[in-house]
């Protein structure tokens, strides 16, 4: 395996905040990078690298220095009432913040979250929250048993269960949920139930769930309301990484993101190497599409270019009648009226080919419109009922 | 002579002229004096008839007071499937055909489109960006008062985490679009918050930062203040004009480099606060659950990655023959910085070369890469098909895993930030399929 060591040296060093300007020239004995280029950098939150102004530029891009810093007070203070109208958010109680932040007072049951979902929710979400159509599931089961599926990983075996990923198995903070249905629920009509109902919606899914609050079943008799609401611990609760809570929390994120190996990431400044021959694992092997694969595009894959199939458009029966039949057939053989007894009952096939050749007696052909044969048939149905199909 | 008439000769004709240039090549094969691509004795009847656009009066100026693309042009569009189909389509996705994309722009039209609620078409007049908690002076804004702060101009990626995500177990898409089109990229014009928040005045407390949509599903996501104070965007232009409705229409946050659902569109409020929130776009989904039994929350950058765009499944060589020289080209993209070299294999990965980089390379930018490569007979190479795969590395360090060493730590039920290496095999006739080359 070949180490490309010189490489590794010339990026940047892992320490926090350290802004190194480093060139890459001659990378890997060719120029693949391009050379020359003096760029400063620094690590970010997420692992990465960010530019800061380095006379008047920002990575590639000139900036103008006067609008650094400059104080353009634009816009006006919004009031109490336009504050409390869109600063709907929720947020969970925490150490820092016992009472969270955005949780209102109100009460709703379980029995009327049944009724309310019923109404306006199974018809996406299923019966008892099973899901369907493309539509999240909203339980599948016993929430703390279903949390243990969360080690499950289809690895080694693509017959095994996988993990379950919903809102009692999964989810951290119940918070989510009750502001989630009260801003963005329904979808065809949201930010339309009131804070009851989703209280008694949160203590339908909470039942649904086979969920304990505070050590008590959310049974069918369950009333959920503000304090009750703020003892929820949900059973994932600890599930996530890294830790976001905290005063002390944007360090603690640095530091989990500056490590590349927690998210699967391979960084040359922290052992990983440009490995340039024989790198694949031994075991490796191709891997196919399985059963086809998916490939129900829509629409389906086209490379072609031609121009675009015209689409069959109705015929607009009103207006053709006006502009290519009126003139004759107001008077004679008009609409729906009973003179065409007199020619149906030689057969449909005989009155269509009568029009669309046109006749003796002074029906010129398709009326002399510019009409494909099914339009003229269409048109000719229109006349003997009078009614638009 | 009529258009209908000539056209049908031109039907004809051509018929008849690749019959005789097929054959004439062929003698040229063969070794006569013809040279290879010389024409048969008639010529070509797109150069020996008049085409209809050469002879009759074209469009008035007054014809399509906004441009629309050729009509031929009709296959190149968004394309989506029946699984991303929630929600009748609005909690949905719409991708990118970047097999059909040149250079580092894609055009506004063809950006890919993602909403949890549907499209939704903001009156601009009735625009209202609402800045609050954490800060010494909350703010309203209209859009002119909004675009009146200093504006900045870049060009970003913006990427689905979710990127090449159905694909953890196995390879599911014989198709580059849907493959790796979950993403697009444009020149973004807006202000940095930061220079905002020079009014505004933030709090010392302040950590993170909520970012509210005003669509139906009131989309959010919670950003630390670092990225805040760095390089995220408040933008109202795309590639020289508004942003699309599909787009966040008039205003939407540009988060560079981080996952595209960050991106609120239709943006109508930032708030700051001390502790973070838990929008239900990232703890519900848009976290990674490792095999641990634990997920990453408050996912950001899409790491480095890089995609062959031609060939690719779309984009086959199958008019090609051996000893033809054709430029294989590609697509690489970081969120973390910016694109410093890619490298090729041509066996799945074994053996890499230096692919050149091409173009404009700018940070947390689409960066295009180019190799020149000769047909080998049968599209082998040691008597085995080609088998292609790229691999990109950025200034941050990074470079792309293998498939064994990325689901080596992350499993196979991620769902999101899958970007490992990836593979086009080239069959005898040219044809090219998505393969994967891992232990399991």
């Amino acid at each position: 395996m070949f180490k490309l060591e010189a490489y590794s040296k010339l990026l940047v060093s892992t320490s926090v905040a350290a802004v190194v300007a480093f060139s890459v020239v001659g990378c890997m004995g060719d120029s693949t990078a391009p050379s020359g280029s003096d760029t400063s950098v620094s690590l970010d939150i997420d692992g990465g690298v960010s530019y800061p102004v380095v006379n008047n530029k920002t990575s590639d891009y000139y900036v103008n220095p006067q609008a650094i810093g400059a104080k353009i007070n634009n816009g006006r203070v919004p009031n109490a009432a336009e504050l409390a109208k869109w600063d709907t958010d929720l947020q969970p109680a925490t150490e820092l913040s016992p009472e969270g932040h955005g949780i209102p007072e109100g009460s709703g049951s379980v029995e009327d979250g049944e009724e309310l979902y019923e109404a306006q929710c199974v018809m996406c979400h299923g019966d008892f929250g099973s899901g369907g159509g493309g539509y999240p599931a909203l339980s599948k089961g016993n929430a703390y048993d279903l949390q243990k599926t969360l080690t499950n990983n289809r690895w080694k075996d693509p017959e095994a269960d996988g993990p379950t990923r919903e809102f009692g198995s999964y989810w951290p903070q119940a918070t989510t949920m009750w502001w989630y249905i009260r801003d963005g629920m329904p979808h065809p009509f949201s930010d339309s139930l009131s804070v009851d109902e989703t209280y008694a919606l949160t203590a339908y899914i909470l039942n649904i769930n086979e969920m304990f609050v505070d050590g008590v079943e959310v049974d069918d008799e369950y009333v959920l309301d503000r304090a009750k609401f703020l003892k929820i611990v949900m059973p994932n609760v600890d599930g996530f990484e890294p830790v976001i809570s905290g005063a002390n929390a944007l360090p603690v994120v640095k530091a989990y993101f500056g490590k590349a190996s927690n998210f699967g990431g391979r960084n040359l400044n922290q052992g990983a190497t440009r490995c340039m021959s024989d790198c694949q694992e031994p075991t490796a092997k191709i891997k196919r599409i399985q059963n086809g694969g998916i490939k129900d595009f829509i629409p389906a894959m086209n490379m072609t270019r031609d121009l675009p199939k015209k689409e069959a458009v109705a015929i607009d029966v009103k207006k053709t009648y006006t502009e290519s039949c009126a003139m004759c057939h107001s008077a004679f053989l008009s609409p729906g009226s009973g003179d065409w007894a007199g020619y149906t009952p030689k057969g449909m096939d005989k009155v269509y080919a009568n029009g669309i050749n046109g006749t003796e007696g002074g029906m010129p052909a398709k009326g002399g419109a510019d009409l494909s044969d099914a339009d003229f048939k269409t048109m000719v149905d229109y006349l003997i009922s009078g009614k638009i199909k | 002579m009529d258009n209908k008439k000539s056209q049908d000769l031109n039907t004809i004709d051509r018929r008849d002229f690749f019959r005789k240039a097929a054959a004439v090549s062929a003698t040229a094969l063969a070794g006569t004096s013809l040279l290879a691509n010389e024409s048969a004795g008639e010529g070509d009847p797109a150069i020996m008839h008049h085409t209809k656009w050469g002879q009759k009066w074209g469009d008035p100026v007054t014809k399509n007071q906004y441009g629309i693309p050729s009509a031929y042009e009709h296959n190149v569009i968004r394309r989506s499937t029946k699984l991303l189909a929630s929600g009748n389509f609005r909690a949905s996705i719409a991708v990118t055909p970047i097999h059909e994309s040149q250079g580092i722009i894609t055009p506004n039209g063809l950006f890919f489109s993602r909403s949890h609620g549907g499209t939704a078409h903001v009156d601009p007049n009735e625009y209202r960006l609402m800045i609050h908690g954490l800060v010494e002076k909350p703010i309203v804004l209209t859009l002119a008062e909004l675009k009146r702060y200093p504006s900045v101009t870049r060009t970003h990626f913006i990427e689905c985490p979710a990127n090449g995500g159905q694909e953890w177990r196995g390879p599911q898409f014989n198709s580059v679009q849907f493959a790796k089109g979950f993403m697009a990229s444009a020149e973004w014009t807006g202000v940095y918050i930061k220079t905002i928040l020079e009014d505004l005045g933030l709090k010392p407390t302040a950590q993170w930062m909520l970012a509210e949509g005003s669509d139906n599903s009131k989309m959010g996501r919670t950003i630390p203040v670092d990225k805040v104070l760095d390089d995220a965007m408040i933008v109202w232009g795309q590639n020289g004009e508004a942003l699309r409705p599909e787009q966040g229409y008039p205003v939407r946050l540009l988060v560079p480099g981080w996952e595209g659902n960050l991106c609120v569109k239709w943006l109508r409020r930032l708030e700051f606060s001390q502790e973070p929130w838990y929008c239900k776009e990232e703890t519900s989904k848009y976290t990674d659950l490792k095999p641990t039994g634990k997920a990453i929350q408050h996912f950001y950058a899409n790491e480095v990655n890089s995609t062959v765009t031609s060939p690719s499944p779309e984009l086959p060589w199958t008019d090609l023959k051996e000893g033809d020289v054709v430029e294989i080209e590609g697509l690489a993209w970081s969120g973390m910085g910016t694109i410093k070299a890619v490298d090729l294999s041509f066996d799945g990965g074994k053996n890499y070369v230096n692919a050149n980089l091409k173009g404009l390379v700018l940070s947390k930018s689409w960066t295009r890469w180019s190799y020149m490569f000769t047909i080998p007979k049968n599209f082998q190479l040691n008597g085995k098909q080609l088998l292609l795969t790229s691999r990109a590395i950025d200034d941050a360090g990074y470079i792309q895993p293998t498939i064994d060493q990325e689901i080596g730590i992350m499993g196979v039920e991620a769902v999101y930030h899958r970007n490992a290496v990836e593979t086009w095999e080239v069959t005898e006739e040219g044809k090219v399929n998505h393969v994967q080359i891992r232990s399991v």
